[in-house]
């Protein structure tokens, strides 16, 4: 079963990108967040100017076991605030599929998850947080929260090159140290996101992301 | 006659030209998330050019030759990309 997850999500994982929960009605985004301990890897349809649904993959690595989930995605956004030069949104993140584990009970079942995900920038500045809380017969629940800040050192015209600093803050189950702290950069330039960096605990990260 | 005559002043005195409509637009900080006002005012067939200003906040449109937009259908392709207008000017 989850072989064929694999399989039908692997054009998603060659685009590697790294997703926005809700986007313009009627775009696609295509992303891939990897990291050496976790991988995750969306296409997303926004459907309406506040729902969007698509497939997830997510890989969890530990000690070298694997557990991977595949999930069919309904985001929604709740919340939204433009102001004159600022945006900041609320999205409730939810997920159902199939969850693979060789971590724990080494099972494959059915799987959920719930977040949300909340952040607010402005041309210069950012900041994000995410949090991701997945359950399934065949694993102990577990739970990812995910900070970001980041500044721009200028202000990018529309179809120039944007450049950014960030830093991230991460927790992820059974891992140490707790908290994995990730300084990256971040570009982006019409469409497409690139983001990379290296955390403290030595992993590398590397993420894209594309809207169609 | 007089009302043929009267008819096609009527009909000549009307704009060929395009319009320059200068949107202003709140919530506009992300290069990336704003593509997708572009693309949006890209599909509708009676717009010829689209500008985005992220410093003024603004997205002028341009229309074709003798054609139009309304502020309903610019205020619904904003509101669907996610934005909100705060102001229409036309030139």
């Amino acid at each position: 079963m989850l072989k064929f997850f694999v399989g039908f999500c692997l054009f998603i994982i060659t685009l590697r990108s790294f997703a926005h929960p809700v986007i313009y009605k009627d775009g696609f985004v295509a992303s891939s967040l990897n990291m050496s301990s976790y991988s995750d890897n969306q296409l997303l349809y926004t459907f309406s100017p506040n729902w969007a649904t698509g497939l997830n993959h997510w890989r969890f690595t530990r000690d070298k076991d694997n557990t991977e989930l595949g999930l069919v995605r309904l985001n929604y956004l709740l919340w939204r605030r433009n102001r004159e030069d600022s945006q900041a949104n609320i999205y409730i993140l939810t997920g159902a599929g199939v969850m693979d584990s060789e971590i724990d009970q080494k099972a494959t079942r059915d799987a959920y998850m719930g977040g949300f995900e909340s952040d607010w920038e402005t041309r210069t500045l950012y900041a994000a947080l995410k949090y991701y809380h997945f359950t399934s017969p065949a694993l102990a629940d577990f739970s990812m929260t995910q900070a970001r800040i980041g500044i721009s050192p200028f202000e990018a015209g529309f179809e120039h090159l944007q450049s950014w600093f960030m830093i991230q803050a991460m927790t992820m189950p059974k891992v140490e140290p707790k908290v994995i702290i990730t300084p990256m950069l971040r570009f982006f330039y019409k469409n497409v996101l690139w983001e990379f960096g290296s955390s403290t605990r030595g992993d590398w990260m590397l993420n894209l992301m594309v809207h169609y | 006659m007089k009302k043929a005559i009267f008819t096609v002043l009527c009909l000549l005195s009307l704009p060929t030209y395009a319009v320059k409509i200068n949107v202003k637009v709140s919530g506009m900080v992300c290069s990336m998330c704003a593509q997708g006002i572009k693309k949006k005012f890209s599909k509708i067939d009676s717009i010829k050019e689209i500008n985005v200003n992220l410093d003024n906040k603004i997205v002028q449109l341009q229309t074709k030759d003798a054609q139009n937009i309304t502020n309903d259908q610019i205020n619904d392709v904003i509101k669907e990309a996610g934005y909100n207008v705060t102001n229409i000017e036309r030139e």
